[in-house]
């Protein structure tokens, strides 16, 4: 049977804005969350500050959860995972299971917004000793400690003095496959070490670097003020060992300004871990029949790239960063227009 | 659970994971499917294992075989010519266990420690030598083993060459098509470390010298797992799956305790050409970031590699350093005469430590080891040499194992 | 000379071998990039210094992976010139820049570099390679690369004591290892067929090596030739 509702699959913030927009545009939405919340990564990561615009994430999540949690024409089901599906656009059948039941939903367009899960570090190329070293974080980890205010070296319980940050902790790297480049982990840290040195006034933050890259406004709003009002230090030349000396890390790399080796002792290293597909993404893809990219990433794009939310099959839509690397402005305006698009594709049907 | 948890210890809740290789996401080619597939085409023939194998995990999750008997033991030059304790220490090990073994004079070396040195070859000479090498290997039906680190690292460079280039395999055919030998690829290629790892449940089983109260730091060779990185050992319970795990688990199994230092990535500085001529490089490297660092951080009573060159560079560098007061007297083993002596090896007529320049008494000491009774009878051999009534030393006198502590 | 659009080339070096012409350094060039294995070695750059951190050459001599791979992915000839004379032996090859994210090889691309020097008889690398001819007739002539009577107190002479020892004890001590390919023999490492030997000297006629050796060392070579076509001819 024809349908006019969006399915949309995912409830981080593509999923939410997605279906906020459904609903406002007149459409009716079914989101579906596999967590027993919504809000994606940032509500289950617990990330602090959302980068750029300094919103508390908590705050933010809380905001566009209740924007669709409070409309009538989006129902949301928790714990909720697709099964399989058959038909095409306008009449598609959907079996998801939502909280141990079974149940058969008939929708006219899907929206995929399973999003990314971050890189992990035991499979870099490089050694950094994730899993051996206690005070060898990501970026995730950081964020936790940011949002509480309590920053602190996990293996003795002390604020770290000397902090060092390594970018491109599995992107941009043949070796590992990922040769693409995650987008926000040169701001995300760039903003770290901001409030890093907000907190803790006394640290000293290096950030070692292939290339930065904050692009428009986030190189004036991130970049130039991490610099040149929080002294956080950036030096051209990725880690390529972290190894443990004394209770101190050693990191070495080269300081290609320098031209020459280079190794110094920090307090604490964080890994600046990229995007990759998230299970869900990986899993949604193969049940939806939808072409992955060679990364595993959700194939969108259309032709010529002029309908960054189009999939492969007809109907079914992609946003956020279960197509690649994306910040939060490119998932939301993404969100933005699968769900103007899922609608334009059931009217049509439906006229 | 995870709510009751504060955020520091999940963190290290986190952190308490090995690292999880996939190896349905693995970035690279299977070499297992290119080799199937050349073979298929009738370019090479695929030489497999016949008979025991175990199967253990490399970089990106993929498993390889390691033949257990019936191998074929590519010989290293470093190790017979100047450490043959480390050569007859493998051979005494696969003997303890009547583990069929050949080891055939028809092999030349790998020439890559030649080629490393002076890049007085090409790689039509290079490939056309290992080429060589597994067809004699195969003509007599065992699995070729390989014994030294660079040869394992060249080879494994090779095999990516010739898989990769149909002009270079054409070539090297064309040159043993004049010897009447096949192009031929064995399944996998492996190195002897990989098989005292698979081994090391049974050294410990038959284990005769407690070695728990010696402390040893590990040096990963440089040819095993940097060179096509991908096809080295990876184990989820050694260094969580971060670092190679050969040789640091035996030593583990043996009850050592395995010191860390902050230049175990690093190179020993052997050098190829610089060990050979110009020494200033390999000796100070050797000393200054490798030995020095283990005695400042971990001070271990031994250190352990599992290559040649490694083997070479680490215990004849640290004479000269003496002269300058530097910090030196680790003395260094092969995993496989550390394996050998933990079973009860003769120190001398297996393990040979008199070709062992930095001072090994100490740690024999450490260990119970009375070794001047075993020096005495070792001299009494030799007198026996010298005057002409025994002509050599044998299995027979060298594969009993003993209760050296005792 | 005033900059103009013609002769502007910002990845350029200083030409710091003008004894050398730019036709002639673009020839070497050409011939690495000819390479089988070239396209495998460099891929692009984008100087992380990766190579760098982990090279053992980098800490100890004025000696840069990253720049070796710039420069090859530049194409900049006068450079690589620079490079092959001046910076090529200073590489242990240990391949610890191979953990590049980019896949490029700089050990690898130091080795092509060092065939082309030798293939040219370039004389920077007669001159690292002195005192090494006696390792490259052992391992073409007798199939190894070592043998205990290379151990003598005038090769190794910083390796102390040991060394002298050794070379008073070194008949004995040789017949004391059980190893049956290995006992007793002092000028090779271990027991080789004469067929096998008569297959590698095959293979280093046939796949081009001889000439290499010509270039290097031609008293050698003659030495060589010599023995090996006396030995192929008697099969």
């Amino acid at each position: 049977m024809t349908s006019g509702k969006v399915l949309i699959i995912g409830g981080g913030p593509s999923g939410l804005e997605a279906a906020r927009c459904v609903a406002e545009l007149g459409g009716e939405a079914v989101l579906i969350e596999k967590r027993e919340r919504l809000g994606g990564t940032p509500d289950r990561e617990s990330y602090a500050k959302l980068t750029h615009h300094w919103r508390d994430a908590s705050e933010a999540m809380a905001e566009m959860s209740l924007a669709v949690t409070s409309n009538s024409n989006v129902e949301v089901k928790y714990k909720a995972e697709v099964k399989s599906m058959s038909g095409s656009a306008g009449n598609f059948t959907v079996e998801i299971e939502a909280g141990g039941v079974a149940e058969s939903l008939n929708v006219g367009a899907v929206i995929v917004a399973t999003g990314f899960q971050h890189f992990d570090p035991g499979r870099a190329t490089q050694y950094y000793n994730y899993y051996s070293f206690p005070d060898v974080i990501t970026l995730t980890d950081l964020e936790k400690m940011l949002k509480e205010h309590n920053v602190v070296r996990p293996s003795n319980g002390e604020a770290p003095k000397k902090i060092a940050f390594i970018q491109c902790v599995g992107s941009r790297d043949r070796q590992i496959g990922n040769e693409y480049c995650s987008k926000v982990c040169c701001g995300i840290a760039s903003k770290q070490a901001i409030e890093l040195r907000q907190q803790l006034p006394d640290s000293k933050v290096m950030i070692f670097y292939i290339d930065m890259r904050m692009y428009g406004y986030w190189e004036n709003e991130i970049y130039w003020p991490a610099q040149e009002k929080y002294h956080v230090n950036y030096v051209k030349g990725v880690i390529s060992e972290v190894l443990k000396k004394g209770d101190k890390l050693l990191v070495r790399g080269e300081d290609t300004t320098m031209s020459r080796p280079m190794e110094v002792t920090m307090d604490m290293v964080v890994l600046s871990v990229g995007m990759e597909p998230s299970a869900g993404t990986r899993a949604v893809a193969q049940l939806l029949g939808i072409q992955q990219n060679k990364y595993g990433f959700i194939e969108a794009g259309g032709t010529g790239g002029l309908d960054p939310v189009a999939t492969s099959k007809a109907g079914i839509f992609v946003a956020g960063a279960a197509s690649g690397p994306a910040d939060l402005d490119d998932s939301i305006a993404k969100a933005g227009l699968a769900a103007a698009r899922a609608l334009a594709s059931v009217r049509k049907v439906m006229a | 659970m995870t709510d009751t948890l504060t955020t520091v210890e999940q963190i290290l809740e986190r952190k308490s994971h090995p690292v999880i290789r996939d190896a349905s996401v693995a970035p690279t080619e299977d070499m297992h499917d290119r080799l199937l597939e050349l073979e298929a085409k009738g370019e090479i023939i695929l030489q497999r294992i016949k008979g025991d194998y175990v199967e253990f995990p490399t970089k990106y999750g993929r498993m390889k075989k390691i033949p257990i008997e019936h191998t074929w033991h590519h010989k290293s030059c470093g190790h017979c010519g100047h450490i043959p304790g480390y050569a007859s220490s493998i051979l005494w090990l696969h003997r303890q266990f009547n583990l069929d073994y050949h080891d055939p004079t028809d092999q030349t070396s790998c020439t890559g420690w030649n080629y490393y040195a002076s890049g007085a070859s090409n790689a039509v000479g290079q490939a056309a030598v290992m080429s060589r090498n597994f067809a004699a290997a195969y003509e007599t039906g065992y699995f070729p083993m390989i014994h030294c680190g660079t040869s394992f690292g060249h080879y494994k460079e090779i095999r990516e060459q010739l898989v990769h280039h149909k002009e270079l395999r054409d070539e090297v055919r064309r040159i043993l098509d004049k010897m009447g030998k096949p192009l031929v690829i064995p399944e996998e290629i492996v190195h002897y470390s990989e098989w005292v790892y698979a081994m090391r449940d049974r050294f410990a089983e038959r284990q005769l010298v407690d070695m728990s109260k010696i402390t040893a730091t590990v040096h990963p060779a440089c040819h095993y797992y940097k060179i096509v990185a991908e096809d080295a050992i990876y184990d989820p319970e050694i260094y969580g799956g971060q670092r190679t795990a050969v040789v640091t688990a035996l030593l583990e199994k043996l009850g050592i305790n395995v010191a860390d230092y902050s230049t175990w990535f690093d190179c020993c500085g052997f050098g190829f050409r610089h060990v050979l001529v110009q020494r200033d490089f390999t000796r100070s490297y050797a000393v200054l970031r490798k030995i020095e660092t283990m005695i400042n951080e971990a001070n271990p009573d031994l250190t352990v590699t599992h290559d040649t060159g490694c083997v070479t560079t680490l215990d004849k560098s640290q004479f000269a350093a003496k002269a300058h007061d530097r910090k030196v007297g680790v003395p260094v083993l092969s995993d496989a005469q550390v394996a050998a002596l933990a079973m009860g090896a003769h120190p001398f007529r297996v393990v040979q430590f008199h070709w062992h320049s930095t001072d090994w008494r100490p740690f024999l000491e450490k260990l119970g080891i009375n070794w001047q009774k075993y020096w005495d009878e070792f001299q009494g051999d030799l007198d026996q040499i010298r005057a002409g009534t025994k002509s050599g030393i044998t299995w027979e006198d060298a594969d009993a194992p003993i209760n050296l502590t005792a | 000379m005033p900059t103009t659009l013609e002769n502007w080339n910002p990845g350029k070096a200083q030409d710091r071998h003008p004894e050398a012409t730019y036709e002639e350094k673009e020839r070497l060039f050409l011939e690495v990039k000819n390479d089988v294995r070239y396209k495998d070695f460099i891929y692009g750059c984008y100087e992380c210094g990766i190579c760098v951190s982990a090279c053992p050459s980098a800490r100890f001599y004025d000696f840069s992976p990253r720049v070796i791979a710039q420069a090859i992915a530049r194409e900049d000839v006068e450079r690589i010139y620079d490079i092959i004379t001046e910076d090529i032996w200073n590489c242990a090859q240990c391949f610890s820049c191979v953990r590049c994210p980019r896949q490029n090889n700089p050990g690898g691309l130091v080795t092509i570099l060092r065939e082309v020097s030798l293939k040219n008889g370039l004389q920077e690398s007669k001159d690292a390679l002195q005192g090494y001819s006696r390792v490259i007739y052992k391992v073409m002539l007798k199939g190894n690369q070592v043998s205990p009577d290379m151990l003598q107190p005038d090769f190794f002479p910083d390796w102390g004591p040991w060394v002298q020892n050794f070379s008073q004890n070194m008949h004995v001590w040789r017949k004391a290892i059980p190893m049956d390919s290995i006992r007793g023999l002092t000028d090779v490492a271990w027991r080789t067929d004469r067929k096998t030997l008569l297959e590698l000297y095959t293979i280093w006629f046939e796949s081009g090596n001889m000439d290499i050796i010509k270039e290097l060392d031609e008293s050698l070579y003659d030495l060589l030739t010599e023995v090996m076509q006396e030995e192929l001819e008697e099969g």
